[in-house]
């Protein structure tokens, strides 16, 4: 059984080598890891029955035996389903979605708390106003604040469970109708997030990247938000408009944000790419993170241990879990 | 009925609360208790004391039959300098606002957060991301969490920390009931049994004659390597010098510490809180004292004490009673 690892992620050293250690099954594997190559990416699909890519170009060369194309991410935004052929079966993988939901308490929490800015004060200047001797500035906590969830998915059940605990009033807006709403006390559909918004004392972006939710954040829903509120975006920057989040944070129109995935990444020729054309890391409202909240050593084990029993499962002719499509 | 509120955040208090207390109660506010020039006058026929202090050499208090403190701890107010049969009554509201700092800092520690959003922001650099090779963090789910002191605050982490998934211990100086948020409640004396168990482990004690300089050297020596530490209780349940070194040589894997070892002065407002560089650590996050200094926890704190006065001009039993004089 051929299997191609291809592209910057998929065919990355350490998890190429990291799955091919967990797959049990006798495969062929060929890594790729630059799909500019094209003197070698035409070979590694021309024959490949397995690919296991994040990414999947318009321009990319024929791949007539592909069956099963395993992405090592959850989001599939970069595959561009109609450059494939019919009757490929699309998995991605699950195992994140704890890790992300740890990252959406961490951040309103420390947004609440102000974390950073009495953490930085007191290491820098020794500065106590914020409490010690007593008195001083007080800062905000989570207990009874509604927490807004954008998407409820894994990653928004497994947020929801969290801040539940807490005592948040969890409430969600998704597209799909939602038999088990789990920790979240009321769902609205998507088309009424703009009842949700103003409710919220954090909204929670984690849904994909669609035709539904791009630019779903624009300046018209940030001015529903309450002028405290904080906003979490752990889904794809695209959903937010950037102009208007950043004239909102600028302004203080919302309270504060967490932003963990971006407009723009780095490249080989600018690695430290600021990751807007804004300078958001100017902003004290802002907490900034390079799209790595489901980046954990607990995550990245069970990413790529489903990936290895996926190829597993295919090469012995069982059914494939996480399966999220078949090209027709 | 006459009520005495002395000191600022007893002011505060008085102000947070005015709209809550009998009409028929009288009260007087004297913001500063350095100036002892109203404090007879005002002390003389006082029915009730709203306050965190009460000295021996306070001017005479007769009439006392209430000190209702505004704070947790009741070390600054002098049993012996209250009237016979006073109660003494503190207030909480603290412990959830607490907890959510545990958690947090828990969260921030394994997610190695400061590091990763500080470099990001300053210098751009996307090294700790996947989309660059970045080597993975922590997260706290399937962790072990090493509760020391299992009262309200511990108790308040373990409900929050559980949907994480973490395994929860927990040491205790009295016997508590087992809970279904924690797998084993050792005593304080198995301890030593419990430390090499722990990913993270948080000092939720008070501070008394059987925590203080509770974890030392040795007992600091029985973490696992590169486990956490996050201190909300007193610092002195610390062996300051130890904890340093640990932190220094890199044995421990990082620490958040809310809670000191020196407490700034008028003389010295800046004054750091321990004589070792714990802010120069690039593992450690440092906070000053203000873990449960919340608005939320303000506002559950004056309406205890909205209650328990209303209660003490009612004739009704008292809430969070101490001890009586």
């Amino acid at each position: 059984m051929k299997v191609s690892f291809v592209g910057n992620f998929g065919a990355r050293p350490e998890v190429s080598k990291a799955i091919l250690a967990k797959v049990t099954e006798k495969i062929e594997p060929t890594v790729l890891y630059d799909i500019g190559d094209s003197q070698r990416l035409i070979p590694a699909l021309a024959e490949a029955e397995i690919v296991v890519s994040h990414i999947w170009k318009k321009d990319f060369p024929p791949a007539p035996r592909l069956k099963f194309l395993q992405s090592p991410a959850a989001g599939l935004d970069l595959i561009d389903l109609p450059s494939l052929p019919a009757g490929v079966t699309i998995c991605n993988v699950d195992g994140h979605e704890q890790a992300i939901a740890e990252y959406c308490l961490m951040t309103m929490l420390a947004l609440s708390h102000k974390l950073v800015d009495i953490a930085t004060a007191f290491r820098d200047q020794s500065n106590w106003s914020g409490g010690g001797a007593g008195g001083g500035p007080l800062h905000g906590e989570i207990l009874g604040k509604t927490v807004g969830i954008v998407g409820y998915g894994k990653i928004g059940r497994e947020t929801a469970k969290r801040a539940a605990a807490f005592g948040c009033n969890v409430i969600a807006a998704n597209r799909s109708p939602v038999a088990d709403t789990g920790d979240a006390a009321e769902i609205y559909p998507l088309a009424e997030l703009d009842r949700m918004l103003p409710r919220c004392d954090v909204v929670v972006i984690a849904a994909g990247l669609g035709p539904e939710t791009r630019g779903l954040i624009d300046a018209g829903r940030l001015a529903l938000m309450k002028p405290t509120a904080l906003l979490i975006n752990i889904g794809r920057a695209l959903i937010c408009d950037e102009e208007a989040l950043f004239a909102a944070l600028k302004d203080n129109k919302i309270g504060g944000a967490a932003l963990d995935v971006w407009w723009r990444y780095p490249s080989p020729a600018e690695p430290n790419a600021r990751p807007s054309h804004l300078p958001f890391h100017e902003l004290p409202n802002v907490l900034m993170t390079p799209h790595c909240s489901s980046a954990t050593d607990g995550a990245r084990e069970r990413r790529l241990g489903g990936v290895a029993r996926n190829i597993d499962l295919y090469v012995r002719g069982e059914a494939l879990r996480n399966v999220v499509m078949t090209t027709s | 009925m006459k009520a005495l509120f002395l000191g600022n955040v007893a002011a505060d208090t008085y102000e947070g609360i005015k709209g809550e207390l009998p009409p028929s109660l009288d009260c007087v506010i004297l913001n500063d208790p350095v100036d002892r020039s109203a404090l007879p006058e005002a002390a003389r026929d006082a029915d009730i004391l709203v306050s965190n202090r009460w000295m021996a050499d306070y001017p005479p208090a007769p009439h006392f039959r209430l000190v209702q403190s505004v704070a947790t701890g009741v070390e600054l107010i002098d049993l012996a300098a209250l009237p016979k049969g006073c109660a003494v009554c503190n207030s909480f509201g603290h412990e959830t606002a607490i907890a959510e700092y545990v958690v947090m800092a828990m969260l921030a520690l394994h997610h190695r957060f400061f590091q990763i959003s500080g470099e990001f922001r300053e210098r751009g650099s996307w090294s700790t991301s996947w989309v660059q090779s970045g080597t993975p963090h922590g997260e706290v789910r399937g962790s072990t969490l090493g509760i020391v002191g299992y009262g309200r605050v511990g108790r308040e982490v373990a409900r929050r920390a559980a949907p994480f998934g973490c395994r929860i211990l927990a040491a205790n100086r009295s016997p508590r009931e087992n809970d279904s948020d924690v797998e084993r409640i050792y005593p304080l004396s198995g301890l030593d049994e419990m430390l090499p168990l722990c990913d993270t482990v948080a000092i939720c004690t008070a501070l008394g004659p059987e925590t203080t300089g509770l974890i030392n050297a040795r007992r600091l020596g029985l973490m696992k390597p590169g486990a956490f530490l996050i201190n909300i209780a007193r610092g002195q349940v610390i062996d300051e010098d130890a904890l340093y070194a640990a932190l220094s040589e890199g044995r421990l894997g990082g620490a958040a510490i809310d809670v000191w070892w020196q407490y700034p002065s008028p003389n010295e407002p800046n004054r750091r809180g321990s004589r070792h560089p714990f802010h120069e650590l690039p593992n450690v996050i440092v906070t000053p004292h203000n873990s449960g200094w919340t608005s939320g926890m303000v506002r559950r704190r004056w309406d205890e004490i909205a209650d328990n006065i209303g209660r003490f001009c009612r004739g009704d039993s008292l809430i969070n009673l101490v001890t009586t004089a």
